[in-house]
């Protein structure tokens, strides 16, 4: 089943690294020491259980044979679909219908939705003989169905991992970059309106961007003018809003302004991290964590016990592994030449990269806090077997490549 | 191998996200490393409950039956223990807290380390200045003053809070309870949580070591608690001291007292009675033996027991001849010569010389047993329980306490499961017509009907709360509409129940003359009923006060006393002569005392104390030398 010549080591070897990066990291987050009385909760033999679990389910995908993985693919997503529908009907879980729960193991169809969305969207807009605008319509198309329905969840902060996608598949699948850029132009005029001086800046570099893209005059001229006019009109309409709806907007970009809330947990996190300073209060002794500030810190806030016990040396390592295991991926998608397969490796990678980037920004800070965990390393059955799969994909392209150079 | 272009805009796009994020995180631990480090150690920065101050519970003048006082309580932060054995030992020694309990705490409380745990309350303040100087070797133990109620007299219908237990806890932790929460555990205490409580407020405490503002987050994020409502009763303190007193010492048993027209309970008694302030410490062993001593006296006797009714029944099955023209208010039934005969059986009367032929008026007068025994031969069971039902007397009546008893009426179908197919029904239909055998009323349910009785018919569903106070006031209509529903009596039927319920007492040879007050009529009925619980019989008496309207009905029951002429009637005159006496007293209006008026009080209310003495300026003299 491994074609050694094709099959890619490294990339395995660095996700085996992460996944025990992480068990160590969950082991500490579930255990709590008072005095001399420790306690272990079961959440880490969980995790290595799952961890065995999804390596068993690379071995399976590398297994099946291309065909049928090709026929799976658009059933896989209907289902899917149909689930993301059900799961609305579900009681709701802190608020919100994310979870279906079979016997303690929770499964959230969204999580899922990621990876055949990106599946299903490679597979269309890889199709010969497209152009442009077609691709960006039907990528488009496609991640709007999944999307829509996660946003009734309702679970913004996923919804922004599938846009990051299809914009990175998007440029896999040969589309200009001036595309990419036109679609996120509003969103950057609409945060540089928040100080004035910035708007020109960006208008200027926009416009550089384009007309270096060789757009026409016109085109450029008329992008450059809706995004002035989408940059002035932002403060009006913010007025225009009331004054909760505010409140929970700038909450939601500035958590600290409910203490009580989201900003309790960013600031404990914070301290956490920041007081495991260069070398970390090392493994399993860290006294935030021990001391519980943070609730769930085995999940969304897994970074904080890793930051807080390892220390920044223990952070750089984490991000250095990310770093080369996003490099890897990246490399790849330069070595397959099947279209599809590199568009949906794309996606993966963008997928993963994302999450990443939100988890561990939101942990120190940086980010708006969303409920995204960080791949391979939060506590999270279902969610470290979708991850792996993924990069199973990715390693079954590989695998199944026609010609090595 | 094509560089191509997309994999550089992936480059690209890697390295300027994580560069922010190493550039963050080398920020946050390595140049802020040290101060965070700083915050880390003082553990400081948290979220702290506000408890909110429980409502109080006044009577009916606003005068408190229960209310809060400050008190002193231990907490644990356990997350701070250093040395757990010497902890221990110190627990054990002072608070009598056994190591293994404490050791469930903890563990309980893993996840919250830094919550703190109340250990013990209540502490008296001797025992604080005693411990202070110890207390140092423990930073993980704190001393807090928080409150605690104090009940003014001896009752049942208040009820107590307590800590909240294991199970009520994962029941109602959605509702915003803690593991230190207090919560109403019987009585209006808990019938009425909800009202009482209010909403714990949250502070953030984000101080270092020197008391100064870590300026994490903005000042005045505090949520502060929405304090609990006060709560107003029907009850009239004096008459409730009244009726206590005059309870017979040494007998058990219960009285009702309330207002006809509106329903409300003006004194609720049931002895033996308990301190609920018992409840409030830690109670020993002996006082719980004290507690479920033989006598029961944790039992309210008033919505808790529910025993057979004897006499006082009577108006119901003399209701359903009447009503269904079996017979009228003139007609003579069998005529008793000490008992009856019916079928191969004699059933007595309790008179055994006899009261000869009676109609419906005299039957009641002398409790003719034999007019209702000849009477229950012409009716059907299922009439009689239907009568039952509809009169409230079976089922519960709705009163606002927790777990209350219910009235029992068998029917025909309960009788062949309990007793077999071939059980003879009559033999029981005459017993219920006296109000004796299977039948079960609780002493509420009967003050209820005797009290609709009174009120032509019309039935109240009994309560004890008037209204709320504080953040605030809604009446009890307004939070829970009272029940009020016509009995299915007619009005010619219930004016002859009252012309015997006026006999029996006023009439010469009525059984309830002891009833008779100094003025107003008393109407009533007497009951005396054989029990399964011992050989002498419960005394009932069920009587209303009438002067130049229907004022008060009375309940009093006393568990095997003997005859309720002879015994229950004359407290029953006792409560009557006291509320005549006081009658301007009880029916006077309180003023709304100056805590509880808001805004729109002000205006309709006693200006005068609003006004601020004008204020004076002392002219500023200066002293030269």
């Amino acid at each position: 089943m491994i074609n050694r010549k094709k099959f890619d080591f490294t990339l395995l070897g660095l996700l085996v690294c992460l996944i025990i990066m992480g068990c160590v990291a969950i082991f500490s987050a579930s255990t709590t020491v008072i005095g001399q009385h420790v306690s272990i909760q079961n959440h880490w033999w969980k995790q290595v259980i799952f961890a065995f679990i999804s390596l068993g389910a690379i071995a399976l995908l590398l297994k099946l044979p291309m065909p049928i993985f090709d026929i799976i693919v658009l059933p896989m997503f209907i289902l899917n679909i149909l689930a993301l529908i059900v799961v609305l009907f579900t009681p709701a879980v802190n608020g919100s219908h994310r979870w279906f729960s079979f016997g303690g193991i929770n499964y959230q169809p969204s999580e899922t939705a990621k990876l055949f969305t990106i599946l299903m969207v490679a597979r269309i807009i890889s199709r010969e003989h497209l152009n442009e605008y077609r691709q960006i319509f039907y990528g488009f198309l496609i991640v709007l169905l999944p999307v829509a329905i996660i946003i009734i969840e309702p679970d913004f902060g996923t919804t922004l991992v599938f846009w990051t996608s299809l914009m990175a598949m998007l440029i896999a699948a040969d589309v200009p970059v001036f595309y990419v850029l036109l679609f996120i132009s509003p969103v950057v005029s609409i945060i540089s309106s928040l100080w004035w001086y910035a708007i020109p800046i960006w208008i200027i570099i926009f416009v550089l961007l384009l007309l270096r893209a060789r757009l026409s005059w016109v085109a450029v001229t008329v992008a450059g003018i809706a995004n002035v006019f989408i940059a002035l009109i932002t403060p009006v309409l913010w007025m225009g809003l009331k004054d909760y709806q505010q409140n929970r907007i700038l909450t939601f970009l500035d958590p600290t302004r409910d203490p009580l809330g989201a900003g309790y947990q960013i600031i404990q996190a914070k301290i956490a991290i920041g007081s495991g300073s260069v070398y970390g209060k090392g493994w399993l002794m860290g006294t935030q964590k021990n001391m519980n500030f943070l609730p769930e810190h085995h999940t969304d806030f897994i970074f904080s016990v890793i930051g807080e016990e390892f220390g920044f040396i223990g952070s750089l390592l984490l991000l250095g592994m990310f770093i080369a295991f996003f490099s890897r991926i990246i490399k790849n998608t330069g070595e397959l030449k099947i279209k599809e397969r590199k568009v949906a490796t794309a996606g993966i990678l963008a997928y993963l990269m994302f999450q990443s980037f939100i988890n561990i920004g939101m942990n120190i800070g940086l980010v708006p806090a969303t409920g995204i965990p960080l791949p391979f390393i939060s506590y999270g059955g279902s969610n470290l077997l979708i991850n792996t799969i993924s990069v199973g994909v990715i390693l079954k392209y590989l695998n199944e490549r026609g010609f090595i150079k | 191998m094509t560089k191509s272009y997309a994999t550089l805009v992936y480059r690209v796009t890697l390295i300027v996200l994580f560069s922010l994020l190493l550039g963050s995180l080398f920020r946050l631990q390595v140049i802020k490393g040290a101060k965070y480090q700083r915050i880390a150690e003082s553990n400081f920065v948290r979220i702290r409950r506000i408890t909110a101050t429980r409502g109080e519970i006044y009577d009916n003048k606003y005068r408190p039956i229960v209310s809060n006082v400050p008190s002193h309580n231990l907490f644990l932060t356990s997350g701070k223990i250093h040395n757990f054995p010497a902890l221990a030992k110190f627990l054990d020694r002072n608070f009598g807290i056994k190591e293994e309990d404490l050791h469930q705490l903890v563990l309980k409380q893993r996840f919250k380390t830094y919550e703190e745990i109340l250990l013990a309350d209540n502490i008296q303040y001797e025992k604080i200045l005693m411990l202070s100087e110890q207390m140092n070797y423990y930073p993980e133990l704190s001393f807090r003053i928080g409150a605690t109620r104090e009940y003014l007299y001896p009752n049942h219908f208040t009820g107590y809070v307590g800590r909240i237990n294991e199970k009520e806890y994962e029941l109602y932790r959605k509702e915003d309870y803690s593991l230190n929460s207090y919560i109403g555990k019987t009585g209006l205490e808990r019938y009425y949580e909800v009202l009482l409580r209010g909403k714990d407020g949250r502070e953030i405490v984000q101080v270092d070591a020197q008391g100064r503002s870590l300026e994490l987050f903005a000042e005045n994020s505090n949520v502060e608690p929405l304090n609990g409502l006060s709560v107003v009763l029907t009850i009239d303190n004096d008459l409730q001291k009244f009726v206590s007193d005059t309870f017979p010492s040494g007998m058990n048993g219960a009285v009702v007292v309330s207002d006809i027209r509106t329903g409300g309970i003006l004194a609720y008694v049931s002895k033996p009675d308990y301190d609920p302030n018992l409840f409030m410490q830690k109670i020993s062993p002996d006082i719980w033996k004290f507690l479920n001593r033989p006598e029961k006296p944790m039992m309210d006797r008033v919505i808790h027991g529910s025993y057979p009714p004897g006499s006082i029944f009577k108006p119901l099955t003399a209701s359903i001849g009447l009503d269904s023209g079996i017979v009228t208010p003139y007609t003579k039934l069998a005529a008793c010569v000490g008992g009856m005969k019916i079928g191969n059986r004699f059933f007595r009367c309790w008179n055994r010389g006899g009261h000869g032929s009676t109609n419906v008026i005299d039957a009641l007068r002398v409790s003719c047993d034999v007019y209702f025994y000849d009477l229950s031969l012409k009716l059907s069971l299922e009439k009689m329980r239907e009568y039952a039902v509809k009169n409230h007397l079976f089922g519960k009546t709705g009163i606002d306490l927790p777990n209350e008893r219910q009235g029992f009426f068998p029917n025909t179908e309960w009788y062949k499961k309990t007793y077999g197919k071939n059980v003879g029904i009559i033999g029981h239909k005459v017993n219920l017509s006296i109000g004796q055998g299977e039948v079960l009323t609780t002493p509420i349910q009967m003050n209820a009907f005797y009290a609709a009785l009174a009120n032509n018919g019309l039935w109240t569903q009994p309560h004890l709360l008037k209204q709320t106070m504080g953040r605030g006031r809604l009446t009890r209509e307004q939070l829970m509409p009272l029940t009020r529903k016509p009995l299915p009596i007619k009005q010619s039927t219930i004016k002859t129940i009252q012309q015997g319920l006026w006999a029996v007492v006023n009439a010469p040879g009525g059984t309830g003359a002891n009833a008779k007050a100094s003025s107003g009529t008393v109407y009533g009925k007497t009951g005396s009923a054989e029990n399964s619980m011992g050989r002498t019989t419960h005394a009932w008496f069920c009587g209303y006060l009438v002067t130049t309207k229907p004022e008060i009905v009375v309940t009093v029951f006393l568990e095997n006393a003997g005859g309720g002429g002879a015994l229950a009637a004359p407290i029953t005159r006792r409560i009557f002569d006291y509320y005549i006496g006081n009658l301007e007293e009880i029916k006077k209006v309180t003023p709304l005392p100056a805590k509880f008026r808001t805004a729109q009080d002000v205006p309709t209310e006693v200006p005068e104390e609003e006004v601020d003495p004008p204020e004076v300026v002392e002219p500023i003299t200066e002293v030269t030398p």
